[in-house]
């Protein structure tokens, strides 16, 4: 009798828990999944996106092109270039500005207002400011020359390729690197003060302090951090789609989602683009599952 | 910390200095973008081009800020798509915070069959590039008969998979003796929802807000193809409008970027509360 | 606590007023309603509204609903709003995009009836010969010119005297001389040029650099469209050309500078020379009215090689008034009707707008002959032939655009940027077939 009523009592749970979900899970199906879907099914197909014609069923045709593309593969390592280019620096700088500030006894907050204020310019503008910067005729070359005391010289901002890409990141890491510090700042706040005693009375130094206790204790934090930028750089587009119709090249910075723009939108081969849109979704999903995979077998807790 | 003991010893105070100068770098180098838009939103555009730049103009130019609000066609239409901007980003923020509460909670605290499915299915959203799903997703909303409305520029966004992911993590903390204290009350399930867990997550409420609300300020690409007329249109198309008339010279340009900038700035100050602490967020990030 | 129970409701209220606020759209019956995309020009736009409402006055059981974005942006919305079935039922584009369109059957055939001819001969005899090549498919024409534009060179006499130029004599007649003249016009400091003599208008490859290629005798495709790349030497030359142009040639000029007809017309002593349109004059008049009274400037023919083979000058461009073909026959007629009526003011665009529709009437007038520098543009016109019309055209732009950046910015050498070129150009010709 008792067992039953708890059994029903579960169930009477389990009926809310879907009544809680049900209302997202209506937007989802039909904003997220159904495009996502629609995409996966394209992918098999050859079709125009002007033409009439019903798509033309093709198997792995598009996914055997896009193994055999160089432009594919250089849209790849352009993308794994801005990745590493910028998940390693963000996370390191916005770690180490965290920990720096936490180490304040002034300005704790001021100094995260500042850094962090970039993240509230929406993407069009920042890519304003900077194209005006990299000007040749620019702050950027005007600052450089300062540093490097060279005069004159024009170190092609937006013109090299590897320039071009150095500038796209320092624009992501410019907009980005106080987000995350604020981030880290609260995971470090997190840490209960009685931890950081022990370690003191244990006769640690600051430096022992953050190596044993901060570090360790920051995963949960490091691991949603490295997860949100990784996947938000693979995923990057407006900079490199408002440097690239600015004049800058396309080939240094044309990463996947741009060549899904282009190859959709430009060239109208939708199922070529839906190929690389599934291809893009299946890298992303595995690195989120490697490195939630590789949290969790050194799991830390507080207690 | 010890970092008083720190600064007491002489590499102590050295490291204390160097700390301090790596900060102020940061910052420099974090602000000087945002005092160049400043200063050449009052410039006329042949000073911004000057070698070296200036940084303060002879005479302030203010007739940028009237040029960059008066618009190309001098209709003034930046208020109405200033208005539109706020209409759109408030509205997927309210809704989206009570939905992935919603979710969250019920992902958090319920068990059910197929929770973990939904669950994964959710978080499999975040990984797809908003470029990839933009065709069917036009295709979608057409369909519905949604373009040029608020209804198409909002309905897309209205479930965000990072909002139910940081709402689920913040909530699965939430002590589950305070919910079955209230149950044992007699509290049906929407009043726990409304009256314990809404008004007790605050903090993770405040970030997710922000974030959608940025998000919503900055979106291009979708407004961008559901907007046909002037006034439909938001912030950003109001930018890359004027980025593309050839005669809108590089300071009203500023003007404009300056003044789409500032209603955020206000959010960003006077929320900062929330989100700048030292406590806010860790309760959402652990787990 | 209630507060927050509060905010919920509103919440919850706001989103439901917002769903239910769909656009409904219902029409009353009988009314026709058209809806016409185009590029922004304000200019145009006051014209073309007031079109509107003496259009619909005279046919008051239609609504018409005029929609304009940028025209680099036109492009991408038209093609997104085909591909959903959503398209507008008037548009037009620049023709090297919209010659897709008539490929594709996704725009009508002109109703000549409702727009007020005969049939097809009376409607060419009409216009400038040549004119419906681009738009004509089996015999049928699918677009009605909006404007016919060519580019010159704008030249800034000042500053040519400030260089110790004659403008009147020593303007640059073939791109040998161009490059020359720029040289001694160009200002620099270190390596950043802070005034430039010429530089080109880099987006359009199609319409002005393929000219260039075509001087020395080089062709994009083979006459019978199966293969890439015709003429090697003429490709390599102008390649060339580009590179001892850029920053690791001569140091003229390069993609990351401002856009040259941006700047030449605030006579900003930073640009001698651009690339542009008869409409520059108009955008002129507006941003600079003092210069452009002065007798400062002047236009001149697009410039040769020096051991050119064939006389082209810049091409020309075009764009077209379609109509969507999947719209009902009724709503086409009365397109077509209010396209004729628009663009039977060819005066007014032409003085307004600083845009040249290719009617007869139009290019015989005495106002049209008198216009300043109008000799130069139609002279090269004469020279010239359409932009290179392809289905993939905007892809091949975009590949031409990366060999030349990679010769121009990235140290390629022409040999490999070519091969590059012809390999990604004969992939496309290759999967149509």
């Amino acid at each position: 009798m008792r067992h039953n009523r708890r059994f029903s009592m579960e169930q009477k749970k389990a009926r809310w828990g879907w009544i809680f979900v049900a209302p997202s899970l209506v937007f989802f199906v039909v904003f997220s999944f159904y495009p996502i879907f629609n995409a996966i099914y394209m992918s098999f197909f050859k079709k125009n996106l002007l033409s009439l014609r019903p798509p033309e069923f093709v198997g792995w045709g598009n996914y055997r092109y896009l193994f055999h593309s160089k432009t594919f593969w250089q849209s790849v390592s352009n993308t794994a270039i801005f990745t590493m280019g910028t998940f390693i620096p963000l996370v390191v700088f916005s770690l180490m500005l965290a920990v720096f500030i936490i180490s304040r006894t002034k300005f704790q907050k001021s100094l995260q207002m500042t850094l962090y204020s970039p993240a509230a310019l929406s993407s069009v503008v920042a890519a304003l400011i900077w194209l005006l910067i990299f000007d040749p005729r620019g702050l950027a070359n005007q600052a450089l020359n300062i540093l490097m005391r060279t005069s004159g010289v024009n170190y092609h901002w937006l013109s090299s390729s590897s320039m071009l890409r150095l500038s796209t990141i320092i624009v992501y890491f410019w907009k980005y690197v106080g987000y995350f510090t604020v981030v880290f700042v609260a995971g470090i706040g997190g840490i209960p003060d009685y931890l950081h005693e022990a370690a003191l009375i244990d006769g640690a130094n600051s430096w022992q302090d953050f190596w044993h206790i901060t570090f360790p204790l920051l995963k949960p934090t490091t691991l949603l951090v490295s997860v949100m930028v990784m996947l938000q750089c693979l995923k990057t587009f407006s900079t490199q789609y408002l440097f690239s119709t600015s004049g800058a090249p396309t080939r240094p910075i044309d990463v996947i989602t741009l060549s899904i723009y282009n190859t959709a939108i430009k060239d109208h081969n939708i199922g070529r683009a839906s190929a690389m849109s599934v291809l893009l979704f299946l890298v992303m999903l595995i690195l989120t599952w490697l490195q939630l995979k590789i949290a969790r077998t050194e799991d830390v807790t507080y207690n | 910390m010890n970092a008083t003991e720190l600064r007491t010893s002489l590499p102590g105070k050295l490291v204390n200095i160097l700390i301090w100068l790596f900060l102020a770098v940061a910052c420099v180098f974090v602000v000087t973008p945002l005092l160049f838009m400043f200063s050449a939103s009052f410039m006329p555009a042949i000073d911004i081009m000057k070698l070296p730049y200036p940084w303060v103009s002879d005479h302030i130019h203010w007739q940028n800020y009237w040029n960059a609000l008066r618009g190309p066609d001098g209709s003034f239409i930046f208020l109405r798509n200033t208005l539109n901007s706020l209409i759109v980003a408030l509205a997927v923020t309210v809704t989206t915070v009570i939905l992935s509460s919603l979710s969250g909670y019920g992902l958090a605290k319920f068990r059910f069959k197929g929770r973990n499915a939904v669950f994964m299915l959710i978080m499999a959203t975040m990984m797809i590039p908003f470029e990839t799903i933009m065709i069917p997703l036009y295709m979608v909303t057409m369909k519905m008969g949604l373009q040029d409305s608020y209804a198409g520029l909002i309905l897309p966004f209205l479930t965000n998979a990072f909002g139910v992911f940081l709402m689920r993590q913040f909530l699965l903390t939430f002590p589950d003796e305070v919910l079955d204290a209230a149950r044992i009350d007699g509290a049906s399930e929407p009043r726990i929802f409304t009256h314990i867990v809404l008004p007790n997550s605050g903090p993770a409420i405040a970030t997710l807000a922000i974030l959608t609300f940025r998000s919503q300020w900055d979106n291009l690409l979708w407004p961008l193809l559901v907007v046909q007329s002037d006034e439909m249109k938001t912030i950003p198309l109001y930018i890359t409008r004027f980025m593309a008339e050839t005669h809108s010279d590089e300071g009203i340009m500023m003007a404009v970027a300056a003044m789409a900038s500032l209603p955020m700035f206000i959010l960003f100050f006077t929320m900062s509360k929330y989100f700048i602490s030292t406590e806010g967020l860790h309760s959402t990030i652990k787990g | 606590m209630r507060r927050f129970s509060w905010l919920f409701t509103v919440g919850v209220v706001i989103s439901l007023c917002l769903i239910a606020s769909l656009s409904l759209g219902v029409g009353a019956a009988g009314t026709i309603e058209l809806t016409y995309w185009t590029h922004t020009d304000d200019n145009r736009t006051e014209i073309e509204d007031r079109y509107i409402a003496e259009f619909t006055e005279m046919y008051p059981n239609v609504k018409i609903k005029r929609v304009v974005n940028e025209g680099s942006k036109m492009g991408d919305l038209v093609l997104t709003a085909f591909s959903a079935q959503n398209a507008p039922d008037i548009f037009n584009l620049p023709i090297e995009q919209q010659y897709a369109y008539v490929q594709h059957h996704r725009v009508a055939p002109v109703n000549y009836k409702a727009a007020g001819y005969k049939g097809a001969d009376d409607l060419k005899s009409q216009y400038l010969d040549g004119t419906f090549d681009a738009v004509t498919m089996d015999g049928e024409i699918y677009g009605l010119p909006l404007e016919l534009t060519n580019w010159c060179i704008y030249i800034n006499k000042r500053i040519f005297r400030d260089a110790g130029l004659d403008p009147e004599k020593d303007y640059p007649k073939t791109w040998e001389e161009m490059a020359d003249i720029s040289d001694k016009i160009a200002i620099r400091e270190g390596d950043i040029i802070v005034r430039r003599g010429f530089d080109f208008r880099y987006p359009y490859y199609l319409v002005s650099v393929l000219p260039m290629i075509e001087q020395l005798g080089g062709k994009l495709l083979s006459d019978d469209g199966k293969k890439a790349i015709v003429n090697d030497e003429a490709w390599l030359k102008v390649l060339e050309y580009v590179r001892d142009w850029g920053p690791h040639g001569r140091n003229l000029g390069s993609p990351t500078y401002t856009s040259p007809r941006k700047i030449w017309n605030k006579d900003n002593n930073d640009m001698a020379m651009c690339l542009s349109g008869f409409y520059q004059q108009g955008r002129l008049r507006i941003d600079n009215p003092e210069f452009f009274e002065s007798n400062e400037w002047m236009v001149i023919p697009f410039p040769v090689f020096e051991k050119a083979v064939n006389n082209v000058a810049c091409s020309y461009y075009g764009h077209y008034m379609m109509v969507n073909a999947q719209t009902s026959k009724e709503k086409q007629e009365m397109a077509w009707k209010f396209i004729a009526y628009m663009l039977d003011h060819p005066m007014e665009y032409l003085m307004k707008v600083n845009i040249m529709q290719p009617r007869k009437d139009l290019l015989e007038s005495e106002e049209f002959k008198e216009l300043p520098y109008m000799d130069i543009f139609m002279g090269d016109m004469e020279k010239a032939h359409i932009v290179f019309l392809h289905e993939n055209g905007y892809q091949f732009e975009r590949f031409i655009k990366e060999a030349v950046e990679s010769v121009m910015l990235s140290e390629v050498p022409p040999k490999e940027a070519l091969d590059t070129l012809r390999e990604r150009i004969q992939e496309v010709i290759d999967a149509e077939l």
